[in-house]
C-alpha cells in the first residue's frame, strides 16, 4: 500500500508543479487531492491569498494523504449551520488577527443580536448564517465587484432569500421589497447608474446586525444622508407627533422600500390621508407645493431664455451663474418643506423666483430687436429712394438713345 | 475749350494704361465687350459704346451679374472677418464670439457673409438650370456650361470649408456629414480626406488650417478664375442663346449696363441686409468632437446626394453608391458634349425630358435626405 500512496503523492506533486502552481502550493496541504472542487474554489478566495489553509478552519491533518489520518486531530466539517458563525468568529473576532486588515471584530457580536442571528440561536437554522451571504470556500473581499457582498450585488444577495415566498411566509415578511427597491431612486442610482455610494439594503438595515429600523429610528437612518431634511423634520410639528402616534416617520409619507419623490398631485392626497382632504393642513401642503413648483417652473423658463440668449451671441456667463444661485435656493426649499411651515419655504422660493424673473427680464431687454427692425425700415426707405433715382437715370438714358 | 487743360484722368492715362485696367474689369461682367487697349480710355470707351451688343443685364442673363456681385461681397466681408478669425480648434469658436460681440458691425458682417454664400449657391444653381432650359451649351457655347458647373462646384466647396471654420456644433457635424458623402466617391473622396488631414470622422487642427487655406485662398482664386474664363468665352462667342441668337437689343450698352448693375447691387444688398436682420444665423455652441449632435444633416444643397446614399440598400457597397454619384457629376459636366440635338428636333425633347427627370429626382432626394437627417 505504502509505495502506491507514495507514488500517488509524488505524482500529484509533479502535477501541481507542472500545472504552474509553483513552490507555494507544494508546501501547502494535500486536502485538494481528494477534494479538488473545494480546493479550486478556495484557491480563488481572499482567504487563500492571505495564506489561510484548509486546516485553519477544518482542523485535521493536511499533510497526509491517508484519509483516516487526515480526518483525525479534531477535524470538523463546519456543516452545522447553528455553530458555523462561531467558527468564523474564532478568527474574525480576534483583534490581533484582524488588526492588519483593519477589519472590525464586533461582526459576530452584532450578528448575534440581528434578526438572522437571533433566529439561528433559537434553532431556526433557515435564517442566514455567514456563508449564506459570503459564500463557503470562495469568499471574496467586499470591494471585489465579483463578490456577493459588493455594494451593487447586495440587493441580489438579499433577494436570494427575501424574494422566496415559501421561505418568507412563516415570518410574515413581504417578498416585494427587493423589486420595490430596484424601482426607486436609490435602486436606480446603484444598479443602473452604477453609483456605489447610493444606499443598498445594508445601508438602512445594518450589515451583520440586519434588523428593520423601528419607529423613532427611521428619521435617524434616513437622516444619515438626508441631514438637512431630517433637521427640518424634527424642528417641525411632525417630528415628535409622529413618533408619539407610533407612525414610522419618513416612511409614513415616502414609503419604505418603494421610496419615490412626490408627484404634484400626490401632495394633496397624501396630506389628506391623515389630516382629511378638506383640512387646513392639506391646503398648507398644496400651498407649499405650489411655491416650490412655480419657482422651479420660473427657473426652467429662465434657463430656456438663457439658451436663446446664447444663440443670439449674448454673454450668458453672468446669467448662468445667477440661475445657478436660484437653483441652489430651490434645492434648499426641498428639505425646508419638511418643517411643514410656510414661512421658510416661502422665503427661499421667493428668492429663487425673483432671481429667475430678473434674469428673464434682463435677457428680454437684451434680445429686443425693435431698434434693428426700425433701422431696417429706414434702410429700405433709402434703398427704395436709390432705386427710384437709378431707374429715372436709366429712363433718361433710354430716351436719349432712342432718337439716334 | 478746356481741351488743353489736362484733367486728373489725363495725368494718369499718360502714366498708366487705363484702358487695359478697365478692360480687366470688363472681364468680370461690368461690360463684356472688347476694348481696344491701344487707345486712350476715353476713346476706347466711346468706341465701345458705339459698338452694338446684346443687353447683358436682362433677366435671365442677370444671374451671372448677381453671382459676380455676390462673389465680390463675399470677398469683402470674408476679408473683414479674416481680420479677427483665428484658425485653430481651440480659438476658432471664441474668435467668432469676439467677432459677434465685440467687433463693431462684426455680427452684421458675419451674417452678410453667411447669407451671401447661401444666395450665391442658389443663384449658381438657378444659373445652371437656366443654361439647360435655354440650351446655352450648344456649340460654340459648351464652355459656358462647363465653367458654370465648375463654378457651382467651387461654391459648394467654399461653403463646405466655411461651415467648419467657426467650430460650432452644427457646422462641425454638418461638415463631417459632408465629408462622409465626399468620402463615398472613389478616388476623389480618399484624396480629399488625405488633403484635409482627417478620416472624415474628426476635424483636427490640420483639417481646420487646410480648410482655412482652401476657403480664403485656393477656392476664391478658383472661383474668380472661373468667372474670368466665363466672361472670356462670352466675349468670344456672344451672349445669344438658341432663341435670340446674337441679336442687338440696344446701343449705349455701357452706361445702361453700369446703371443696371447699380440697381442689382442695391437690390441684392437690400435683400442680404434684410435676411441678416430678420433671420440671423444663430451663434451655435462650440463643437465637441466626442458628442455627436443628433439631427445634424449635411448642408441643404448636399441633401440630395446624402438622401441618395441613405436610400441605397445596405447590401450595396458604399463605393458603388459613390461611383454612381461620381458618374452622375461627370455626365452633368459633359452635358454639352452629350446633347448635340438641334432646336425643335426629337433629340432636344428627349434631352429636355431627361433633364427634367433628373431635376425632379434631385428634388425628391433632397426632401428624402431632409427627412432622414
Amino acid at each position: 500500500m505504502k509505495p502506491i500512496i507514495k507514488s500517488c503523492q509524488l505524482l500529484s506533486l509533479l502535477m501541481m508543479v507542472l500545472a504552474g502552481q509553483g513552490a507555494r502550493l507544494v508546501a501547502q496541504e494535500q486536502c485538494g487531492v481528494c477534494h479538488p472542487e473545494s480546493r479550486v474554489e478556495f484557491d480563488k478566495s481572499r482567504h487563500a491569498q492571505e495564506g489561510v489553509s484548509c486546516t485553519d478552519c477544518h482542523r485535521g491533518d493536511g499533510n497526509t494523504l491517508d484519509t483516516e489520518a487526515a480526518h483525525r486531530r479534531g477535524f470538523r466539517s463546519l456543516g452545522d449551520r447553528q455553530t458555523s458563525p462561531a467558527m468564523c468568529a474564532e478568527c474574525h473576532s480576534d483583534i490581533e488577527k484582524m488588526r492588519p486588515y483593519n477589519l472590525p471584530v464586533d461582526q459576530y457580536a452584532v450578528y448575534q443580536i440581528s434578526q438572522h442571528g437571533q433566529a439561528v440561536a433559537r434553532g431556526d437554522v433557515k435564517a442566514a448564517v455567514c456563508t449564506d451571504c459570503h459564500g463557503v470556500h470562495d469568499i471574496l473581499r467586499v470591494g471585489d465587484p465579483a463578490s456577493s457582498t459588493y455594494s451593487r450585488n447586495i440587493p441580489s444577495t438579499c433577494a436570494r432569500c427575501h424574494t422566496d415566498a415559501s421561505m418568507m411566509e412563516p415570518y410574515g415578511l413581504p417578498v416585494a421589497v427587493v423589486d420595490d427597491y430596484q424601482s426607486t431612486v436609490h435602486g436606480r442610482a446603484l444598479l443602473e447608474e452604477g453609483n456605489t455610494a447610493a444606499p443598498n439594503c445594508t445601508t438602512c438595515h445594518g450589515v451583520h446586525g440586519a434588523t428593520p429600523p423601528g419607529v423613532g429610528d427611521v428619521n435617524k437612518i434616513c437622516g444619515a444622508c438626508h441631514d438637512q431634511t431630517r433637521q427640518a423634520f424634527i424642528e417641525g410639528p411632525h417630528g415628535e407627533a409622529m413618533v408619539a402616534a407610533g407612525l414610522p416617520e419618513c416612511a409614513s409619507c415616502h414609503s419604505n422600500h418603494a421610496i419615490e419623490r412626490f408627484q404634484p398631485d400626490d401632495v394633496i392626497s397624501l396630506c389628506g390621508e391623515c389630516h382629511g382632504v378638506e383640512s387646513e393642513q392639506a391646503t398648507l401642503g398644496t400651498k407649499m407645493h405650489t411655491l416650490v413648483d412655480s419657482a422651479a417652473e420660473q427657473i426652467e423658463e429662465a434657463g430656456l431664455i438663457v439658451e436663446r440668449a446664447e444663440r443670439a451671441a449674448l454673454r450668458i456667463e453672468d446669467y448662468e451663474a445667477r440661475l445657478e444661485g436660484a437653483r441652489t435656493y430651490l434645492t434648499e426649499a426641498l428639505p425646508l418643506v419638511h418643517t411643514v411651515t410656510i414661512e421658510p419655504v416661502e422665503q427661499v422660493t421667493r428668492r429663487a423666483r425673483s432671481i429667475a424673473e430678473e434674469v428673464q427680464h434682463e435677457i428680454y431687454g437684451e434680445l429686443d430687436r425693435t431698434e434693428e427692425h426700425l433701422g431696417l425700415a429706414l434702410f429700405w426707405f433709402y434703398v427704395l429712394m436709390t432705386l427710384v433715382i437709378l431707374v429715372l437715370f436709366k429712363r433718361r438714358l433710354r430716351a436719349a438713345s432712342e432718337p439716334s | 475749350m478746356n481741351e488743353d487743360k489736362p484733367t486728373v484722368l489725363d495725368w494718369f492715362s499718360r502714366r498708366l494704361n487705363l484702358t487695359e485696367i478697365f478692360s480687366l474689369l470688363t472681364s468680370y461682367g461690368i461690360y463684356y465687350g472688347e476694348l481696344d487697349s491701344r487707345k486712350p480710355l476715353k476713346e476706347a470707351l466711346a468706341e465701345a459704346e458705339k459698338r452694338p451688343v446684346a443687353l447683358y443685364s436682362r433677366w435671365p442673363r442677370i444671374l451671372s451679374l448677381i453671382a459676380v456681385v455676390l462673389i465680390g461681397l463675399e470677398l469683402l466681408t470674408g476679408g473683414l472677418l479674416a481680420l479677427y478669425y483665428l484658425p485653430t480648434p481651440d480659438s476658432a469658436h471664441p474668435s467668432l464670439g469676439t467677432i459677434l460681440r465685440d467687433v463693431h458691425f462684426g455680427d452684421f458682417v458675419h451674417q452678410m457673409h453667411f447669407w451671401g454664400a447661401q444666395l450665391l449657391i442658389l443663384v449658381l444653381i438657378l444659373r445652371v438650370i437656366r443654361y439647360f432650359l435655354g440650351s446655352v451649351y450648344k456649340a460654340p457655347r459648351e464652355l459656358i456650361w462647363v465653367f458654370g458647373a465648375l463654378l457651382l462646384l467651387a461654391a459648394f466647396h467654399l461653403d463646405l470649408t466655411g461651415r467648419a471654420l467657426p467650430m460650432t456644433d452644427q457646422g462641425y457635424w454638418s461638415s463631417v456629414r459632408a465629408l462622409e458623402i465626399v468620402g463615398a466617391v472613389p478616388i476623389y473622396g480618399p484624396l480629399v480626406h488625405f488633403l484635409v488631414g482627417g478620416d472624415g470622422a474628426f476635424i483636427t487642427e490640420l483639417t481646420l488650417i487646410r480648410f482655412y487655406v482652401l476657403h480664403v485662398a485656393v477656392l476664391p482664386i478658383v472661383a474668380v478664375t472661373l468667372i474670368y474664363l466665363y466672361f472670356s468665352t462670352i466675349r468670344r462667342v456672344g451672349l445669344g442663346d438658341a432663341k435670340h441668337g446674337n441679336e442687338v437689343q440696344s446701343q449705349r450698352v455701357l452706361r445702361s449696363q453700369l446703371l443696371t448693375m447699380a440697381i442689382v447691387l442695391t437690390l441684392v444688398f437690400g435683400l442680404l441686409v434684410t435676411l441678416a436682420v430678420i433671420a440671423p444665423k444663430p451663434f451655435e455652441r462650440e463643437a465637441d468632437p466626442f458628442a455627436t449632435v443628433p439631427g445634424v444633416g449635411p448642408p441643404w444643397y448636399l441633401l440630395a446626394p446624402f438622401g441618395f446614399l441613405e436610400w441605397m440598400p445596405s447590401f450595396v457597397p458604399q463605393w458603388i453608391a459613390g461611383l454612381i454619384l461620381f458618374l452622375a457629376f461627370t455626365l452633368f459636366l459633359a452635358v454639352p458634349f452629350l446633347d448635340r440635338s438641334t432646336k425643335g428636333s426629337m433629340g432636344r425633347w428627349v434631352a429636355l425630358t431627361i433633364g427634367l427627370l433628373i431635376m425632379v429626382a434631385w428634388l425628391v432626394f433632397t426632401i428624402y435626405g431632409g427627412r432622414v437627417a
